[in-house]
């Protein structure tokens, strides 16, 4: 009884919705539902797993990243300016270093100064943007063909694509340290009310670095996989990656308010955003419906997960009020 | 300044000088309609009030009925569900079943600002005034939810009118004075001020004393009183059976969500009664024993907290609660909030065990096990979106965790035998910390500040701010327990009872000074006349 309630807690209101949408698309979508698209589909999704996890550590500690998609950006280009010097595995690690780097940069500003994380990582956004622009010199440097750097975005484990197996692994190990380590637990405290858990005795600065620079390495990691699969360092690589993984934490239910969130709402808020994008494209409908319809179902995402109406829906599970 | 201290004495004594008081009791001669009040109809008419949150049952049925010029008293224990009746009354919350009257008609509100428009008007216990605004913009709050977004020129009431509002409440304060330099107990004088204005029918006043020192508190019942000359219909909350028997007329008592005492006379019902109502049993109310201290444990060497301060020497021993008394403003706090690492200082050290503390480092001093139940409660310690489970382990996570894993089950043995002992109610370590009420919030900030590794000494402000009378014996029980366990305890409260009751000795502090070191059992009147005493400041 205590298990299968703690499962329920566990699952967030919007696996629900993710599968709700599985089964209509599975219905009206043509050709959705086939192992080939729904491999597809996991494929991209997973390199928008990763980074969200890195966002969603983020939102916890109650701040805000918007710079995931510029050094994303200046990671390719390092990466692939220095792959002839330092062989596929040297580059890779350079481009997540790259990231992680800005991440704990971001999260020492925030911490040391007490500086508002939106205006910080704004900062973040436009320089490594600048920087990764006139490295490349405005056009993407294509990268000397490598199977061994082609591998992460290309390669198989098992039978099963590299990038998935990634994103099981960061959204495993984000659940571990989310709930079950003493780090995240910090995290959720300083989220929750930084001034408390100061006065608790918590090492509130260094939880912050540390928050901000394990979100750096994720999506240093998604960064590694893009640039693998596109193959040239690309200063617009991902330019919508710091908003898509807001947007995917909002749908999965994770306050911005901070001290709350899981990786099973990364998950099924990812899945929301991968699948619609996916129909958008089997469809043939226009790309910027891709975008209208994600904002509209953060809305509705949202607007469902709040505690009173029409949300009282899902907190009258018997869940009794606690999302934490 | 300390001319009007002395006058509000004199006119309206505190509860805790009443059984010396050669006074005539203070109540009842603003009671007009008193006697007629069965026949008259009543302001404001519950009828079956009932609410529910997801499975959790805050009101089963309520029924109230507030009379024109009486302090109508609810009381209830930690979670009975009067602040919920209250966020009802003034339309922050819906009830799912039940009517409302005002003055005869059907009472339907959409949100408080519906409530505040009928002229019911919400004092919670935090605040809600804007503090970086001034006095006279904050009285004219309401008058700005009236006005059209793009109103041109915000009205401003006039200096006059202001004034006037703050004259019925007895705050003499300049009208330019930003609100975050006025004390709690004047920014609630404000706040009340504000409904006067409002030409309020109902006032709400939910635990408005929980903060209060004594002689702010007076001013709060002059004004409560004034207001009822009036003719407005005041609820007062209150978990302090002296304060109802000083100011309230008529009193309800909720029990799990239901009124099981409604709208009876106050002399009508015995105080034991009264707490049987309340509580389901009685409560020991006996002294406490308190054990012999020890060696030196923590102390204060030339302690300057602000520059301006005199330098302070305080010795706690092993083993010895030490009161810290003060009025408001008087340092303290401030000193409390020094010794337990929390305030850098401007000179001078803090030692415990002999070593030194950083000072303005809380990691440190919980490191050398140093404990802090912060007096804001919300501001300060809640974790109000996370269990109260992780609430209370907040402090011990070192303890819980190994290799950076937390060991859930440690956590949970470690955390349910301390919420169980403090009464938490409802009993569910996992639900989260906002839905609790405000009582219970408490309970978890004890518990965590017990549950600090190493315990050695403990910095308690205020508390048992907002507890009812059983948990706060519960609490006392346990720093009780803890001192005697060796731990030195430094107690600051504006509850003078509470210091008495728990402190080997008093510290009394004036203007950032020791101006006293009063020995157990030496007295209301020697403590009262040790604070008044050096020339204290109004704020
Ligand atoms: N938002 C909420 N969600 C779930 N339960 C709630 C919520 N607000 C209040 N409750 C529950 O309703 C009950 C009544 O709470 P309420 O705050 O009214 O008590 P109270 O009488 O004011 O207590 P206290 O003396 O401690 O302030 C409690 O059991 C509380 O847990
Ligand atoms: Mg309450």
């Amino acid at each position: 009884m205590r298990a299968l309630r703690r499962l329920a807690g566990a699952v967030p209101p919007s696996a629900p919705v993710a599968l709700a949408i599985f089964l209509l698309f599975a219905l009206v979508v043509p050709r959705f539902a086939t192992a080939g698209n729904l491999e597809n589909v996991l494929r991209i999704a997973s390199i928008l797993a990763i980074a969200s996890c890195g966002q969603a550590i983020v939102l916890v500690l109650g701040g805000v990243e918007f710079s995931f998609g510029a050094s994303a950006a200046l990671s390719s280009v390092l990466a692939v300016s220095a792959l002839p010097d330092v062989g596929p595995v040297g580059a890779l690690a350079i481009g997540v270093a790259t990231v992680a780097v800005i991440g704990t940069v971001n999260g020492w500003l925030v911490s040391r100064f007490d500086l508002p994380p939106f205006l910080v990582t704004l900062g973040a956004l436009m320089i490594a943007s600048g920087l990764a622009a006139s490295l490349a010199g405005g056009l993407p440097i294509d990268a000397p063909p490598s199977a061994a750097f082609a591998w992460l975005a290309r390669g198989r484990v098992a039978g099963i694509p590299v990038p998935i197996v990634a994103a099981v692994l960061v959204l495993f190990g984000t659940h571990v340290l989310l709930r079950h380590t003493r780090i995240g637990r910090i995290w959720c405290l300083v989220g929750a009310n930084p001034v408390a858990a100061r006065l608790s005795g918590l090492p509130t600065r260094s939880a912050v670095v540390a928050g901000y620079g394990t979100a750096g390495l994720l999506v240093g990691l998604a960064a590694a996989i893009l640039t693998s699969r596109v193959a040239s360092g690309q200063p617009g690589l991902a330019p919508n990656l710091a908003f898509e993984t807001i947007a995917a934490c909002a749908i999965g239910g994770i306050p911005l308010a901070g001290g709350q969130g899981r990786a099973a709402n990364v998950l099924f808020g990812v899945a929301v955003i991968a699948m619609l994008n996916n129909a958008v494209v089997l469809l043939n409908l226009p790309v910027a419906y891709q975008q209208i319809a994600i904002a509209v179902v953060i809305l509705a995402a949202v607007l469902l997960q709040r505690d009173g109406w029409p949300g009282g829906l899902w907190t009258r599970f018997g869940r009794k009020g606690a999302r934490s | 300044m300390k001319r009007a201290y002395f006058d509000c004495r004199a006119s309206w004594p505190s509860y805790a000088r009443r059984d010396q008081a050669t006074e005539p009791p203070l109540t009842r001669q603003s009671d007009p309609a008193g006697r007629g009040a069965q026949a008259r109809p009543g302001v404001l008419v519950l009828d079956g009030i009932a609410k529910r949150y997801g499975t959790t049952v805050a009101l089963r049925r309520v029924n109230l009925r507030l009379d024109a010029g009486r302090v109508h008293a609810l009381l209830g224990e930690n979670g009975a569900g009067k602040s919920t009746l209250v966020r009802i009354v003034v339309g922050a919350a819906a009830p799912d079943e039940g009517e409302m009257r005002l003055g005869g008609a059907a009472l339907r509100l959409g949100s408080a600002r519906d409530g505040i428009a009928a002229g019911i008007v919400p004092v919670y216990q935090h605040l809600s005034l804007f503090p970086h605004l001034t006095v006279r913009e904050n009285l004219s709050a309401f008058a700005y939810g009236r006005t059209g977004p793009l109103a041109l020129r915000p009205p401003l009431v006039a200096a006059e009118t202001a004034r006037r509002w703050l004259d019925a409440v007895g705050l003499d304060r300049d009208l330019a004075t930003p609100v975050e330099r006025l004390s709690v107990g004047e920014r609630q004088l404000v706040e009340i001020a504000r409904a006067i204005g409002q030409d309020c029918r109902v006032l709400l006043l939910d635990e408005p004393t929980a903060a209060l020192s004594d002689r702010e508190r007076d001013r709060l019942f002059l004004a409560v009183r004034r207001l009822c000359e009036r003719g407005t219909a005041i609820l007062f909350i209150s978990h302090k059976l002296d304060e109802i028997d000083t100011v309230a007329d008529d009193l309800t008592v909720l029990r799990d969500g239901e009124s099981v005492i409604e709208g009876v006379g106050r002399e009508t019902v015995g105080r034991a009664d009264l707490v049987r109502a309340m509580l389901g049993t009685a409560v020991n109310t006996g002294a406490h024993a308190l054990g012999t201290p020890g060696p030196l444990m923590l102390c204060a060497r030339s302690l300057r907290v602000a520059p301006s301060d005199p330098p302070t020497n305080i010795a706690v021993r092993r083993g010895e609660v030490l009161g810290l008394a003060g009025l408001v403003g008087s340092g303290a706090l401030r000193i409390a909030e020094a010794l337990s690492g929390l305030r850098p200082v401007a000179s001078g050290s803090v030692e415990i065990d002999g070593a030194a503390l950083l000072p303005g480092d809380r990691r440190h001093a919980v490191r050398l096990g140093i404990g802090l139940i912060p007096a804001d409660r919300s501001t300060d310690g809640l974790f109000a979106v996370r269990s109260a489970s992780d609430n209370v382990s907040a402090s011990a996570l070192s303890l819980l965790s190994r290799a950076g894993l937390l060991r859930g089950r440690a956590e949970r043995n470690m955390v349910a035998p301390w919420l169980q002992r403090l009464g938490l109610n409802p009993p569910e370590p996992e639900r989260r910390a906002a839905s609790f009420s405000g009582g219970n919030q408490q309970k978890l900030l004890v518990a965590r500040n017990l549950l600090v590794p190493g315990l050695r000494a403990l910095v308690a402000l205020e508390p048992t701010r907002g507890v009812d009378i059983a948990a706060r014996r519960l609490i006392h029980e346990a720093l009780a327990e803890a001192a005697s366990a060796g731990v030195a305890i430094v107690l600051a409260s504006t509850d003078l009872d509470e210091v008495e009751a728990l402190s080997h000795r008093i510290l009394v502090v004036d203007a950032g000074r020791v101006v006293a070191d009063l020995p157990r059992g030496a007295g209301h009147p020697a403590l009262l006349a040790a604070m008044g005493g050096g020339g204290a400041r109004a704020a």
